[in-house]
C-alpha cells in the first residue's frame, strides 16, 4: 500500500488539511531540551551534570514521575519477551507489543535521565524477574491487564505533568490502549 | 467527567492554531468515514459508525471550547482529497487508517502545547484522541495490511 509510507505527504493533499506533521516537529523534545540547556548556560559546563538539574529545575526530590511508567514498560517487555518464548502460539502477536513497550521504556528512561540525571541509578537498576505464566491464556490474560493500568497510569501522569511530557505520555497511553486491542 | 470550567482564559496563539488544526482533522475525519464506509466490509459497520461518532463529539466539544474562548470555529470543508483513489476495502481502510494518524498527530501537538495548569480540558481531549485513534487504527491498519498495528508513538509525525 502506498499509503503505510507515513502520514506525512497525506497530511498536505487532503485539501484544506495544513501540515499537521510540520507543526507537530516544533513541539519535538528538541526545542524544549535547547531550552533547558540554554539556560543553564555556562553553569552547565562548569559545574557538570548536577548544574543541569539545579539551573533547569527547582531542585526536584524523590523519585521522577515518570519511573512508575518505566517500570511498566519494562514488565511489559520482558512478560511479552518470557511469554512469546515460551508459548510459541503467541510467537505472532507478542513481538511487536514488546518492541513497542521497550521503546516506551527507552524514551521514558532517556527523559528521566536528562531531567533528573540524580535518579540514574533507580533508572539503570536492573527490572525485577518477570513470573512465569501457567498457559498462553494467562500470559495474554496477565498482558490485557497490566497494559490497561499502564494505559491509566500514562494518563494520569499526562494530565499534571510538563508540556513536552504530556506528549510523550499521552502517546504512550494511546499505545499502550492500542496494545491491549490487539491481545483482545 | 469533570464539568468544563464556565469561562477560560482565552487561548495563546500558538495553542489556538494547534487546536484549529486538530479541528480541521477532526471535520477531516467525519468525512472520510462517511466515504470509506461503502466500501469497508459490513463486519466493521460498527467500528464505523463508532469512530465517526466519536469525531463528531470530539468536533463539537471542540467547537464549544472555542467558543467560551470567544474564537468562531471555522466550518468544515466541502470536500477533501484523499492522496490514493478509495476503490475496495484495503484502500478505504488505508484512507481511515491516514484519517486517524493525523488526528493523533494534531492533539499530540495540541498536547504539547498545554500547561498543566490550564490545560486539563484540551488534555483530556488530546488523550481521548490519541487513545480512540490507536485503537480504532488497529482494525484500519489489519485490513490495509500495515505494520505495525499500533505506533509506539502515535501522533509524532514518525513514519509508522
Amino acid at each position: 500500500m502506498t499509503l503505510a509510507v507515513s502520514s506525512r505527504p497525506t497530511g498536505r493533499r487532503l485539501a484544506d488539511w495544513p501540515p499537521v506533521v510540520a507543526v507537530d516537529e516544533e513541539a519535538r523534545p528538541g526545542p524544549s531540551r535547547r531550552t533547558v540547556l540554554q539556560g543553564a548556560g555556562l553553569l552547565v559546563a562548569l559545574t557538570g551534570v548536577a548544574g543541569l538539574s539545579a539551573a533547569g529545575c527547582a531542585a526536584p526530590e524523590g523519585p521522577d514521575e515518570l519511573e512508575g511508567p518505566l517500570a511498566a514498560a519494562r514488565a511489559d517487555a520482558a512478560a511479552a519477551g518470557a511469554a512469546g518464548a515460551a508459548f510459541p502460539e503467541l510467537a505472532d502477536r507478542l513481538p511487536p507489543l514488546a518492541d513497542a513497550r521497550r521503546a516506551h521504556a527507552d524514551a521514558l528512561a532517556a527523559e528521566i535521565r536528562r531531567a533528573r540525571p540524580d535518579r540514574a541509578p533507580a533508572v539503570d537498576a536492573p527490572p525485577p524477574a518477570a513470573p512465569a505464566p501457567a498457559s498462553a491464556a494467562a500470559a495474554l490474560a496477565a498482558l490485557r491487564g497490566s497494559l490497561g493500568t499502564a494505559r491509566d497510569g500514562a494518563g494520569a501522569v499526562a494530565l499534571t505533568t510538563a508540556s513536552y511530557r504530556c506528549g510523550l505520555l499521552t502517546s504512550i497511553a494511546a499505545s499502550c490502549a492500542g496494545l491491549a486491542v490487539v491481545l483482545a | 467527567m469533570t464539568p468544563s470550567p464556565p469561562a477560560p482564559p482565552p487561548l495563546d496563539d500558538d495553542l489556538q492554531g494547534a487546536v484549529l488544526v486538530a479541528l480541521g482533522t477532526e471535520h477531516a475525519a467525519v468525512w472520510v468515514y462517511g466515504l470509506v464506509s461503502a466500501f469497508l466490509p459490513a463486519s466493521t459497520a460498527s467500528a464505523v459508525t463508532a469512530a465517526s461518532l466519536a469525531h463528531r463529539e470530539r468536533r463539537d466539544a471542540v467547537v464549544a471550547l472555542l467558543a467560551r474562548t470567544g474564537v468562531t470555529a471555522p466550518p468544515a470543508a466541502a470536500a477533501y482529497r484523499p492522496p490514493s483513489p478509495v476503490t475496495d476495502a484495503a484502500s478505504a481502510a488505508a484512507l481511515a487508517a491516514v484519517a486517524e494518524d493525523d488526528v493523533a498527530a494534531a492533539w499530540r501537538a495540541v498536547a504539547e502545547r498545554t500547561e498543566p495548569d490550564s490545560g486539563g480540558e484540551l488534555r483530556r481531549l488530546a488523550l481521548d484522541a490519541l487513545t480512540q485513534a490507536a485503537t480504532t487504527s488497529v482494525t484500519w491498519r489489519g485490513l490495509a495490511g500495515r505494520t505495525p498495528l499500533v505506533p509506539a508513538f502515535p501522533g509524532d509525525g514518525s513514519a509508522t
